[in-house]
């Protein structure tokens, strides 16, 4: 504290640059010289109160009455805010963050039998196939990642157990650390004895050497930022101005704060960014997005300079997924969900189809999806009360006598694997269905035609909307011939000529299947579909969802789906791989 | 005046006017013809269209050659006129090797055989038909093959850079004059040209221009820049026909199980 005294007398007198040197020179291993401690992890992500579930269901943290979008760690709090990522936390400037727990293997034990499909987590397995490691002379350390792609790592270290340590990426993790020390008065130490790092209260800042180029900047990960407390943003500034550093964002009490603390932020090295409060701050009332104001007034559809209803345009299904196709019985009272309970709903779709996918394929984990999840509670309007009709006699004894499914682990051939896998198509019933990922529609439209392109697989259908001769008998297609036509503003499609070998729930060959578009706001399209198909279901029925409108593509980005196929490959080698253990070991048995 | 001059396209632009000026054909192949006027007031060139002759073969002139044997006759390759202008396509060295690496290997490795996007140019002459349908201000082309498509943003002033490389690349696109000119990068670099093995890399640049010469035909130039495989731009012209059937059609042409023995083959276990 001394050195720092001095030093600051020393600026005065001769300048920034000699100044800094001789600081961090001298002032290395100084102790802390005034109150600041890391005070919060900002993590952006699709959906706020799931996630403050999660790290209370899983990190024992806990939730902060009149705080919705925090949870307290111990000793941190975590901060969450709806936003778009691009990407995890790993490879960032903050790699991961650390929580201790006092059984490690139980804690994974635990995680482990929750499985994936229950918690949205993913855990990370070392080399050898184990989800722990002891680090001699450390503690034992295992890593997970949170359903939203931050990494995290466990570890079993008695002396700290809660919220644990802040991993850094650098470029020279010497001087990282020594501006954290500096800047926030951290003691230079090492953890049990082995790991240099900074020390505040027993929060420990971390640095390992990042040999990659530059780490990426964590601005728009879902690390986004991190945050220190300090008892007075001039000591701070001072020890900034030594190392040359600038507010990004000078000191305020922001629109919208909870307390009259102010915030900062600066830029940390290795492109961290850091948020400096004041105490007492308790962070930001976020703005809610409202939906839509349903206007009471007629919409009315914009026409093409030819006169036709204009539906052209980027849409998306990114609101309906999560729909079901039919209704739930936990909704047999409930018209309409409210927006929470959609978007809780989408969110737990979008975890429990985790399990192929890692997150940069999951467009609403990303928080790329900007669409608020539908309310509405089931696809199917008709019949009336949400469920698909009977099914015939004939059919369910086709179903009691279909031969088993074979699994993809014993897959012989692509075909074993379905059409969907195969990047063929979903059929034409599936294809307009929406998914996690590749919800995009683009229509376009050009006078008597209606050009309709699923991001998904990439399939593409033009249809005429005037009177024309179809495909005769003999030429079936997997998508069929459309038929096209206005009904007032209503595009209507009925599709002919199924190949049928693509199947709905069952649905044959025999399937006719109608769909409509009608434009019923500025950015909602209304799609419906019904399905006639008498060999399966005795009477027909039709579900309906909006597609929503996305300005935010210009186009559809190319879903190379089958160029890019690596999964039938490996998936494949993977069966065949079965096939030769098994062949083998009955070689041992004989 | 054929192109409208932007800085980021003069060397084409002047590579091109030279080109053309002293290419009287031209003129003549476009004549005076005054197409139809869309709703817009620019030529309508909606319909269904179809390259014919045999570039999907060879750019370049090729005599008859043996295709599949157990194909016989109709396994084998047709010989056909090039439609390269000047014929000689001006690969660097290590480019024209590659090239001829290309069609040796070509009945595994051509993109074509495993059903891949086929890029552009070669979607235009591949020998199946295509949709262009004018919106109001985007043009889709819908070609039935591996189900591509592209979208091509008109009269967009500054354009972005593609942001990542695709298949089928980003096309830009404006009217000068009849002829609806069509810029198009940001490719992934292995799509071919051809079933002969002609190819690019991901900094290929394509400028296509689309111009009615009759009210059933266009004529179809494309210029091919690319730096690192060629000495040189170079240029390839044919003329697209109308599909004049009343009820001539796009058929979707979905191909990836016809693909699948090639790529997935040694991977399956086949019943005895």
């Amino acid at each position: 504290m001394k050195c720092r005294t001095i030093f600051k007398e020393i600026i005065f007198m001769i300048g920034k640059m000699s100044s800094s040197f001789l600081v961090a020179l001298l002032c290395t291993f100084s102790t802390a010289v005034f109150a600041a401690k890391p005070h919060h992890i900002t993590i952006a992500l699709s959906n706020i109160s799931e996630a403050i579930s999660w790290y209370e269901e899983h990190l024992d943290c806990q939730a902060i009455p009149g705080r919705d979008d925090t949870v307290n760690c111990g000793n941190t709090e975590i901060e969450f805010f709806l936003g778009r990522t691009v990407g995890g936390s790993q490879g960032t400037g903050v790699d991961r963050i650390g929580f201790s727990v006092a059984d490690l293997d139980a804690k994974m034990a635990e995680l482990e039998s929750v499985g994936v499909r229950g918690s949205g987590v993913r855990l990370v397995r070392f080399d050898d196939g184990a989800l722990v490691r002891e680090i001699p002379g450390l503690y034992k350390t295992a890593f997970i990642t949170d359903p939203w792609g931050t990494k995290i790592e466990l570890v079993q270290d008695e002396d700290l157990l809660g919220f644990h340590h802040i991993q850094l990426n650098s470029v020279d993790p010497s001087e990282a650390l020594n501006f954290y020390s500096q800047v926030f008065g951290g003691e230079r130490a090492r953890l049990k004895g082995v790991l240099d790092g900074v020390t505040f209260d027993g929060i420990w800042v971390l640095a390992s050497e990042y040999t990659d180029g530059r780490p990426g900047i964590t601005q728009g990960r879902t690390i986004d930022h991190i945050g220190f407390e300090v008892a007075s943003f001039d000591e701070v500034s001072m020890e900034m101005s030594t190392l040359g550093v600038e507010f990004r964002q000078e000191p305020a009490v922001p629109d919208n704060a909870r307390s009259s603390s102010r915030q900062a932020f600066i830029l940390g090295p290795d492109g961290v960014t850091i948020s400096i409060v004041e105490p007492g701050w308790e962070g930001i009332e976020e703005e809610l997005a409202v939906a839509e104001a349903q206007s009471t007034e007629l919409y009315v559809i914009p026409r093409t300079p030819w006169g036709e209803p204009d539906i052209q345009g980027i849409w998306t299904a990114d609101a309906a997924h999560g729909i079901p196709l039919q209704r739930g019985i936990d909704v047999a009272g409930t018209d309409e969900l409210t927006p929470e309970e959609a978007a809780a709903r989408r969110e737990r779709g979008t975890l429990n189809s985790i399990w192929g996918y890692d997150r940069e394929w999951r467009d609403t984990t990303l928080g790329y999806v900007t669409s608020a999840p539908s309310t509405q509670v089931a696809m199917v309007v008709d019949p009336p009360n949400g469920q698909l009709p009977e099914t015939t006699a004939a059919y369910k004894e086709l179903v009691a006598n279909a031969p088993a499914r074979i699994p993809p682990q014993r897959a012989r051939t692509p075909e074993d694997l379905g059409t969907y896998v195969r990047c063929i198509t979903r059929g034409p019933v599936g294809m307009m269905m929406p998914s996690i990922y590749n919800n995009g529609l683009q229509i376009l439209q050009s006078p008597g035609n209606v050009a309709i392109q699923k991001e998904m697989i990439h399939e593409t259908r033009v249809i005429s909307t005037e009177p024309r001769e179809g495909f005769g008998d003999g030429l079936k297609t997997w998508l069929g011939d459309s038929h096209g036509r206005w009904e007032g503003d209503t595009l209507v499609v009925e599709v002919k000529n199924l190949n049928g070998r693509t199947s709905y729930l069952g649905s044959s060959a025999e399937m006719k299947l109608t769909q409509r578009f009608t434009r019923t706001g500025p950015n909602t399209l209304r799609y419906e579909f019904t399905v006639e198909d008498p060999a399966v279901w005795t009477e027909p029925w039709t579900g309906m969802f909006n597609f929503i409108k996305d300005d935010n593509q210009i186009e559809l980005v190319e879903y190379a789906c089958h160029e890019g196929n690596y999964g039938m490959t490996n998936t494949l080698s993977a069966a065949r791989t079965i096939d030769a253990r098994e062949a083998e070991e009955s070689e041992y048995q004989e | 005046m054929f192109f409208k001059i932007k800085p980021t396209v003069t060397r084409l632009n002047l590579f091109l006017i030279a080109l053309l000026a002293g290419a009287s054909a031209i003129s003549q192949e476009i004549g005076d013809f005054q197409p139809e006027e869309a709703w817009d007031g620019n030529p309508d060139i909606n319909g269904i269209w179809q390259a014919i002759g045999t570039a999907h073969w060879d750019l370049q002139d090729h005599e008859a050659s043996a295709g599949l044997p157990e194909m016989g006759a109709i396994g084998s390759v047709p010989p056909g006129q090039g439609v390269v202008v000047g014929g000689e396509i001006p690969y660097q060295d290590w480019a024209l090797e590659k090239k001829q690496e290309n069609w040796a290997g070509r009945p595994t490795a051509d993109p074509e055989t495993k059903c891949y996007l086929p890029g552009v140019p070669r979607a235009t002459y591949l020998p199946y038909p295509f949709q262009i349908l004018q919106g109001t201000d985007k043009i889709m082309i819908v070609y039935g093959f591996a189900e591509a498509n592209r979208t091509i943003h008109m009269n967009v002033e500054n354009p972005e850079a593609p942001p990542l490389d695709t298949w089928m690349g980003r096309s830009y696109g404006n009217w000068e004059g009849n002829t609806l000119v069509v810029e198009a990068q940001g490719f992934l670099g292995e799509a071919w040209f051809d079933r002969a093995g002609n190819f690019a890399s991901s900094a290929l640049r394509v400028t296509e221009r689309y111009t009615p010469i009759s009210p059933d035909a266009l004529l179809y130039e494309a210029t091919i820049e690319d730096p690192t495989v060629f000495t040189r731009p170079w240029q390839i012209r044919m003329p697209l026909y109308r599909r004049l059937e009343p009820n001539a059609r796009v058929v979707e042409y979905k191909c990836v199980e016809f693909s699948e023995e090639i790529l997935y083959g040694h991977l399956m276990k086949k019943e005895e």
